[in-house]
Order: structure tokens, then sequence, then C-alpha cells
């Protein structure tokens, strides 16, 4: 057998394994309810509670930002992200977080958005008056 | 709605360009066509179907070339009639960003990636040599693909209606429909929405032409292959093929750097690599191109690994479209950052991407069996077989990258296909998943690139030539087994996997340095290989040194002193005007902000100490708030870096109050601030919460930066004190208020450090003003010189000017006007005043415009000039005052407005980073300039 078979099929055995191992990186979106069972690190995708308090005081804490999350299931949460407020959080719509529950706060260090692009609305815009 | 006749639309470059689309399509698909029937003519007696392509081809370029003219006109001249236009710019765009505005857009940046198969196309249309037919075959097809982007045909098929590409040259009128559109005259009522602040930087005009050019250069590679394939050609073209190789992999390789740059420098990402999916979907076909040109090495060099090389080129082309295909069908959804949304095109980029993996597949799969290959197996110690395994582990990488990066791929079609309600998978944390297993590969890159380069094609003389490679690698093994534990001892995180990258990185770079001198003795023109492969093991020292070192300047003081058991990041802090912090090694200080044109900067000044606070070091960084067009609210934020040879020092706005954010936000502020109303009589103190607040009296000529007073505007101020228990100083406050033609205006005053703001109350201005019809006037006689006495006043007329200029007076023709000059001393308090009312004869009539002393209340007119007794008549009234007290609004809780948070980091050793990077990209550069002086 040539030796470059032999090395294909090297590759091919460690690329499998290394497939395998990586799924142990992938995980599922979770839930409130899931996070609270579970007490582990989960990433939770949820829609952006606007009509509730987004606090953000760097008076008080530059490295904290509070805001509340409605999960795939309906329950709604506060989350405590340990990070400043992100730019333009107020006009995403779908948001997830990834940390723990700890005492009914889901305690985030990361936050990713999604946010509906600005610039892709289909509306007018209309030129300032006066 | 269509009998309307709208006025002011320009409707031609619409018509043109409508025309210029499908004439570029077609073109583009007689061009493969003809190009086709050319290869597949068996004589070479007819040159009529090489002629026709060439000419379609430079007609395609011509339509392609003609329309993004035509988008460019309608974007320079504003017709927002245009859809196009009207999402692109605004009126507040300035003319340099056109550029950036154009490819932002989906459409305008598939025109990009066209231009550049364009130029590519027509410089093989000029040279017109054996591969033409064979590029433009398949160019055709690709600009075929891509103009059908552009189509914009509508087509109804059972029920639904397919979009076949988005027209950038439709009126805006005919993509939403909208109740505006009933008024002819709808033009005059709308703007631009213009372009995203964010991408209104120079990178936004550099960076996408030159990844652009990166990615239509793959097309040439593909192109020789798909052409070679068709007409079992298998060999001659390697020797070109390599150059475009080589020049695709420098441009994309520069694309690439220019975008790692700018997410580095503007986009406050943290770093200069994200492993964000669109950045992997660039980065995957520069990889496999790497490998192919390694492979055409081997090919042209030895005749070995063509099938392979062949492989490469094919796929690099298929992951440029499917990484088109991830970017712009909006299938990453929130696994990026910066993906385009959907736009209604995800099958027909399905239907480009199947295309020419059917097309590769077949053309490789029919020719397989007849590529040219040896029937000896490479040698054990050549060259070529460890250059081949380079190459593997190159694939291998992008295998892997491509995996991880297509699991929202994975779920879509497993959930549509046979798991319904499936809930996708997402990498749980993409950075160090990548970096686990992107680090092993870059150890055996790294230890290749060294060794092989040491061994020769075919093992040449391998018995004698054995104790010499072993000589070499084996000095430069022992060098990296001796340097890099002492270097990995640099890093503030240590694991084993880092030593083991950091031994292969040294390897890389002595045994590469080694190459240059003994073998190459020092002729760096032939060390285009040594080049590249010394930049990786610089690259991978500084990935290692810069990532494991970087640290947060500003970290919690008190966390670091283990005061808060915080086991949090914690790596912003706020800052408060004028009051320097200490944080890790140094003082920063919020000194002030400036505006510049749509920035607003911010002056913080960093002071590093030591031990004895002896000043060792201070500079000034000034990161920036970028407003919006109209200047109504903050749209993003741009860090700033104080670079060191040796490190950056990264500052960011992280906070700013919310208030400041937006004129909104500032008015909600201001409409829901809670004001309570205060007395306080002269010298008299109160308390409000957790302060008090003394009287001082009132002022006419209050000191505020705001207030700009005229001579006939009117004012008051409150000279107040307030203090606080807890703090040292006492803060002082004159609000007031300020009579400016015929309208009040309030002037209040906020005081930070305490969270107040503290009115006048109006009231005070009719308290203290009395109108003219209230007043009681006394008349006085005056001679030259003369001193009266009235109401406690002495008044003396010094003298005259009959040159009157004072804005009270506004001249007419035939005017006499004569002012009196008035020394006026109030006795109660003894303070002496100048006063110059004025006397006007017009027409025969006697006008008096009168002099106010604020101060001192006291209004006086000239009115009567008797010149037989050269008496002048004044009359006086004085205001009946009660200035003991003075009635105040204060709202307590106020938002502080002079404090920002910032997050200061530190890469050490970035540039390592950039010099490695664009040492491999030189050494593409080296090659490529080689390889053209050689033919």
């Amino acid at each position: 057998m040539k030796k470059i078979y032999i090395i294909n099929i090297l590759v091919i055995v460690i690329g499998v394994g290394l497939l395998l191992s990586a799924s142990k990186d992938m995980t599922s979106y979770s839930t409130f309810g899931m996070a609270i069972d579970t007490g582990k690190r989960v990433k939770v995708v949820g829609e952006l509670l606007k009509d509730k308090a987004m606090v953000y005081d760097p008076e008080v804490n530059p490295n904290e930002f509070s805001f509340y999350l409605v999960d795939s299931e309906g329950q709604n949460n506060r989350v405590v992200l340990n990070k400043a407020k992100p730019q333009d959080f107020e006009m995403s719509e779908q948001v997830v977080v990834t940390g723990k529950m700890e005492s009914g706060v889901f305690e985030a260090d990361e936050v990713l958005m999604k946010c509906p692009s600005k610039y892709k609305d289909e509306e007018i815009n209309l030129r300032n008056q006066g | 709605m269509a009998s309307i006749q709208y006025i002011g639309e320009t409707l031609w470059p619409g018509h043109l360009g409508h025309i210029c689309i499908i004439l570029s399509f077609v073109s583009a698909l007689f061009t493969a066509l003809a190009a086709f029937m050319h290869l597949k003519q068996k004589s070479t007696q007819t040159q009529d179907w090489g002629r026709l392509s060439r000419l379609s081809y430079s007609l395609h370029a011509v339509a392609t070339f003609t329309l993004i003219a035509l988008i460019f006109f309608i974007m320079g001249n504003s017709m927002y009639e245009y859809s196009y236009v009207h999402e692109q710019v605004s009126d507040e765009l300035p003319m340099k960003y056109i550029f950036s505005a154009f490819w932002a857009g989906q459409e305008g940046s598939f025109l990009l990636w066209m231009f550049w198969h364009a130029v590519l196309g027509m410089i093989f249309v000029f040279k017109n040599d054996k591969w033409t037919p064979q590029i433009l075959f398949s160019l055709g097809l690709i600009e075929a693909f891509l103009a059908s982007m552009l189509l914009g045909i509508h087509i109804p098929l059972m029920g639904e209606e397919y979009k076949i590409g988005s027209n950038p040259t439709l009126l805006i009128r005919d993509v939403i429909d909208a109740p505006i559109f009933a008024t002819a005259d709808y033009l005059t009522l709308i703007e631009g929405k213009g372009l995203n602040p964010l991408l209104q930087n120079y990178w936004m005009t550099i960076h996408p032409p030159v990844l652009f050019l990166g990615f239509a250069s793959t097309a040439i590679p593909f192109s020789f292959a798909i052409g070679s394939l068709l007409t079992r050609d298998y060999q001659s073209w390697l020797v070109t093929g390599l150059k475009w190789a080589l020049f695709s992999a420098f441009i994309l390789g520069t694309g690439i750097l220019m975008g790692a740059a700018w997410a580095y420098e503007a986009l406050t990402f943290g770093g200069y690599w994200a492993w964000d999916p669109v950045e992997n979907a660039s980065l995957v076909p520069w990889i496999i191109i790497v490998a192919g040109v390694h492979t055409n090495l081997i090919a042209r060099n030895t005749g070995y690994s063509i099938r392979t090389t062949y492989a490469f080129y094919l796929l690099t082309f298929i992951l440029i479209v499917y990484s088109t295909f991830l970017t712009r069908s909006g299938i990453l959804g929130e696994t990026s950052a910066h993906a385009f949304t959907e736009m209604g095109l995800e099958w027909q980029l399905v239907a480009f991407i199947s295309f020419f993996i059917f097309q590769s597949l077949y053309y490789y799969l029919t020719r397989r069996s007849s590529i040219p290959t040896k029937v000896k197996e490479e040698a054990f110690t050549s060259r070529e077989f460890w250059m081949l395994i380079g190459s593997l582990v190159l694939f291998f990488s992008a295998t892997l990258i491509t995996v991880s990066t297509s699991l929202p791929v994975y779920n879509t079609v497993r959930e549509a296909v046979w798991e319904p309600g499936f809930i996708g998978k997402v990498i749980e944390d993409p950075i160090e998943h990548y970096n686990k297993y992107q680090l092993w590969i870059a150890v055996f890159i790294a230890l290749l690139s060294g060794t092989s380069q040491f061994l020769r094609y075919g093992a040449r003389n391998w018995d004698s030539y054995r104790k010499k490679f072993a000589l070499h690698i084996g000095i430069s093994l022992l060098i990296a087994a001796v340097a890099s534990y002492p270097l990995y001892l640099t890093f503030n995180d240590r694991l084993w996997q880092h030593l083991a990258l950091t031994f292969a990185g040294v390897f890389a770079i002595s045994s590469n340095l080694d190459y240059l001198i003994s073998i190459l003795k020092g002729n760096i023109k032939a060390g285009a290989a040594v080049m590249s492969h010394l930049g990786f093991g610089i690259l991978i020292f500084g990935t290692l040194y810069s990532g494991l070192n970087k640290e947060a300047i500003t970290k919690d003081p008190f966390a670091q002193a283990g005061i808060t058991k915080s086991q949090k990041l914690n790596t912003n802090v706020t800052l408060i005007k004028d009051s320097p912090i200490p944080v890790n090694n140094y003082w920063i200080e919020y000194q002030g902000d400036t505006i510049e044109g749509n920035l607003k900067k911010f002056d913080l000044t960093f002071t590093k100490v030591d031990d004895k606070n002896k000043k060792l070091e201070e500079f000034t960084v000034r990161p920036s708030a970028i407003y919006d067009t109209k200047f109504s609210k903050i749209s993003a934020w741009n860090p700033d870096t104080k670079h060191y040879w040796n490190k950056d020092i990264f500052t960011s706005i992280s906070g700013y109050p919310k208030h400041l954010n937006s004129v909104d936000s500032m008015r909600v502020m201001e409409d829901t601030m809670i004001w309570e109303p205060m007395r306080l009589a002269l010298m008299e103190s109160d308390s409000i919460k957790d302060f008090t607040g003394q009287f001082m009296g009132f002022t006419f000529s209050p000191k505020q930066k705001a207030i700009n007073l005229d001579s006939v505007d009117l004012a008051i101020g409150a000279i107040m004190k307030f203090e606080h228990p807890r703090m040292d100083s006492v803060f002082t406050a004159e609000p007031a208020l300020v009579l400016k033609d015929g309208l009040v205006y309030q002037h209040p005053v906020t005081i930070d450090p305490l969270g107040m703001r503290v009115a006048l109350d109006e009231s005070i201005f009719d308290k203290v003003f009395t109108e003219e019809n209230d007043l009681d006037y006394q008349d006085i006689q005056l001679k030259e010189g003369e001193t009266k006495r009235i109401n406690g006043t002495s008044i003396t007329l010094t003298g005259f000017d009959k040159q009157v200029e004072a804005k009270r007076y506004q001249a007419e023709k035939g005017d006499i006007a004569i002012a009196g000059i008035l020394k006026v001393i109030d006795e109660k308090t003894g303070k002496q005043y100048s006063s110059e009312p004025i006397y006007i004869l017009r027409q025969n009539k006697q006008f008096s415009i009168k002099d106010y002393i604020a101060e001192a209340g006291l209004h006086i007119r000239f009115n009567k000039i008797d010149p037989t007794s050269q008496t002048m008549t004044f009359s006086i009234a004085k205001e009946e005052r009660d200035l003991s007290y003075v009635d105040l609004n204060i709202a307590p809780e106020v938002p502080r407005s002079d404090i920002i948070a910032i997050e200061s980091l530190v890469f050490p050793g970035i540039n390592l980073v950039w010099l490695g990077t664009c040492m491999m990209l030189l050494g593409l550069l080296m090659g490529l300039i080689v390889r053209f002086k050689h033919t």
C-alpha cells in the first residue's frame, strides 16, 4: 500500500475523532427553566422585553447591565450582564445570553444580539421639514 | 397610481441600467457558449467561435462598467427616486464615502465582484493566447450567475412568487408600496437613509475592493483547472496557473489582513480575529489556495500531485461561492456579528454553488483516470512528499473550520429535511473551540515548513546529503528546545500546548533563517518560501504572546487587592471629569471633550507612576463618539490606540450616561425630572436631600458659559453655594433667567457631583423688573457738569455723545440723536454707574430711548433739550424691589453628565502578528515577481 494512502486513512481517522470530540463544544440553546434545573452554564436565546427596565448606570457600576428576556417557552427572567451595555442594545430583538442562574437572576458574561438591520427596513426616509 | 405624472424624477438611468443588466447577463452567457464551442472544435482552422467569445466578453465588460458608472451617477446626484440610492446615501454623506456606500449594499458588492472578473477577463481577451478561451468559458459562466443576481425578475410559480435577482436600478416606488407615492412631488419629501456611520471610514473604502479582487482572482486558477480538464491538456497550464494562484493568494490574503486590521482598529471586537463565520468564510479558501500553490509547485517540479492541484483549485473557488452563500443568505443567523441579512435570493445562491460543484465534479471524475500520475511513489526523504503532507494538513485545517462554521447550515437542513422542530446546536465558545484545534495545525505546519525546505525534490543524493540535513535540523531543534521555554515563561496564561506551539514556532524561525543563510547564502531573492515560512513562525509567536498576555489596564483595583471578592472580569471603570483614578499602574483622568465634525472626542490622560509616585510617562488618547448625520444620536464609538514598538494600548468607551446618547433620551430625562420649590432668604441656608444650599445674593451679570448677553438683554442670576457634608468642596452656581428678544430663557445649573440641578423660578423676573407702565418717573433738569440728588441717587451730567451708536437705537435718515452721559451714584451702596439715555429728534418729534441700570433698578430717560437755557430734562424712575429672598426650583436627583465608563486593554507584541502576516504575504508576492521575471 502506498504511504499516501496510509496517511490519508490516518488523516480521516484523526478527523473523525476530532469531530466527535468537538461535539462536546456544541450545545443547544437552552431555556431559563433548564438553567434553573441544571444550574450549569448555558446559552439562552430569547426575546428582549422592551417595556421592562433596562438598567445601565456607569455611575453605580460600569460592569453591570440588566434587562429582561423572555425565552422560547415564554418564561421571562431578569438577566444581569457583567459587562457594559452594548451599543444599540435597545434595538435588538433576539438576544443570546451565556451564563448561569444564580438565585433567580440569570448571570451572563456574554451576550450576542441579533439586530434587525437598521438599513434594511422597508420604509421611506422622509425629509426633515423645517 | 399609474396615471400620476411624477415630478422631478430622472428615469433614463433606470432604463439604461436595466438594459445593461440584461446585456451583461446575456453576453456573459454567450461568452461561455462561444468559448465552449471553440474548445470543443477538433480543428483549429476556424477561429470564429474564439473571436466571438472575446467580442462577447468585451461587450459584457462594457455593459458591466456602464452599469457601475450609472449607479455612481445616480448616487452622486442623490437621485432618491432610486431605491438603491435611497438606501445607501443621504444629503449629509460626504462624497468621499460614495465608494463605501456603493458596495455597502448587496447589489453593489455583487457588482464590485463582477467588476474584477470583467477586468481579469479582459486581460485574457487582450492577451489572446492559448488560455483565453478556457478562461473565458468559466468566467462567462460565473459572470452570468452573478449578473443573474441583479436581474430582478419575478416569476410566479405554483401560487408563489419567486424572485430572480435584485435590480439596483429600480425606482423606489416600484419597490415599496406606500401612500406617499400618491403625491406627484413625493421626491421633495424624501431623503436618503445614508451609510451606517460605522462604515464611514477609510477601511470601508479600501478593504472591500481588495477582498473582492481576491475573491475574483480565485476564479482564474479555477478556470485553468476546468479548461484544461475539458481539453484534456493536463500539464501545460501548471506554470501559468501557479502565477495566478500566487497572485490570488497574495491579494486574498491582503484582503483578509485588512479585515483583521479593521476589526482590530475600528470595530470594538477586542481583537483582530474572532473566528466569526464571516471571517472564517474568507480564510478557508485562502488556506486551500495556499495548499494548491504547494501542490502546484510539486506538480511543476516533479510531476507528482497534479490531481491534488486540480482538486485544490476547484475547491478554492467553490469555497468562495460557499462563503458568499453563508454571508448573504442570512443562514448564519445569530452566530455572526456581521453577515448580511437575507434578500430573498437564497435559492439562487444554492443554484450558483450547486452548479459549480457539479461542474467541477463532472470534469474531475470523468478525467481523473487520464490525469498523468507517476507509478513510483514519492520517496520518504523527498521534498515533494513532505510538501504534500503539509498541503494535506492545510486541507485538514480548512475542513475543520468549514465543518464548524457550517453548523447553522446543518441545523437548517436537518430541521427542514428530516427532523422538523429540531433545535439547532451552536458552538458554546467559538474562539476556544477553533483555537484548540487550529493550534495543532499550526504546530504541524511550522515543523513541516522548516524541515521540508532542507529536503530536495526527488530526494536527490540523499545518501550523501543525509548527514548535512540531520545537522541543520538538529541545530534548529536544539535552538527551539533551548529558546522556547524562557519564551513560554513570558506568557501569563501557560498551558503545555502553548509550549508545544512556541517550540514549533521557534523551530520554524530558526530553521528558515538557517536555510536562508547556509543554503541560499543570503540570496533573499530566491527566498520567497523562506520569507513566508519565517513570517508564519513569527505570526505564531506573536499570536501566542499577544493573545495570552492581553490584559486590562482598567481592572477593578479593589478586586485585585482582594477588597471585593468579585470573580468577575470587571474590565470597565467609570471616570468622573477632572478626577483622576488609579488603575493597574496608571492614573487615568477624563479631562473633557471636544466636537470635531460628527465626532465627540474625549480627552483621556494616562499617567504612569512608579512606587514612589514619580511620574514615568504620560500620554493622551482620544476615543470618540460618532454621531449620526443629523447629530441627534450617537451611532457608534471609535476606540483610540496608543502604539508602542512592543505593545498597543487600546482604549474604548464602554458606557455613557443614557440621557446623553441622543436628543430624544435627553428630552425624556428632562421631561421626567422632578422639581421641588425652595425659598431662601438672603444668606440663609436650607437643606434638601443630603446637601444644603445657601443664597448669597442676586447678580445682574450671571457668569455662565451658555449666556451671551447683549447690551439690550436683561439677565438676573442668583449666586448660590451648595455643600455636601461628606465632600470637602463648596459648589457655587449662578442659575439665571435671561430676557432676549422678548423671550425669557431659563439657564439652570447642574452640579454633577451632587447629582442636582437648580433653576431660578420665573416669577423672579416680574418681581425684580417693573414694567414700563408701572414705573413712576420723576423729572429733573440738569445742565452740563451739574449734579442733583433724587430718590437716594446722585446724578451728574458729564457730557454728550453726538455720534450715538447703540444697539437699542436704530438710526433713520434725518434723525438727530444725542446721548447724555450721566454719572450715577447709588448712595445706599456707594456704587457708581455710567448711563447714556438717548434723545432723538425725528421729523420734528421728540423721542427718548431709555437706559436701564439693572443692578440699581434705575430707568433713565432723556426727554427734552432746551437750547436757550442749555438745560436738559431727564426723567428717572427707581424700582421698588425686594431682593431679600429668592425662589428656586431644585431637581435633587439628576443623572450625572460628567462621567464615562472606559475599558483599556494592552496588547503586547501585536506588531509581531502584523509583521509575521505581512512577511507571509510578501513571500507570496516575491514568488509571483520571480516567476514573472523568468518568463
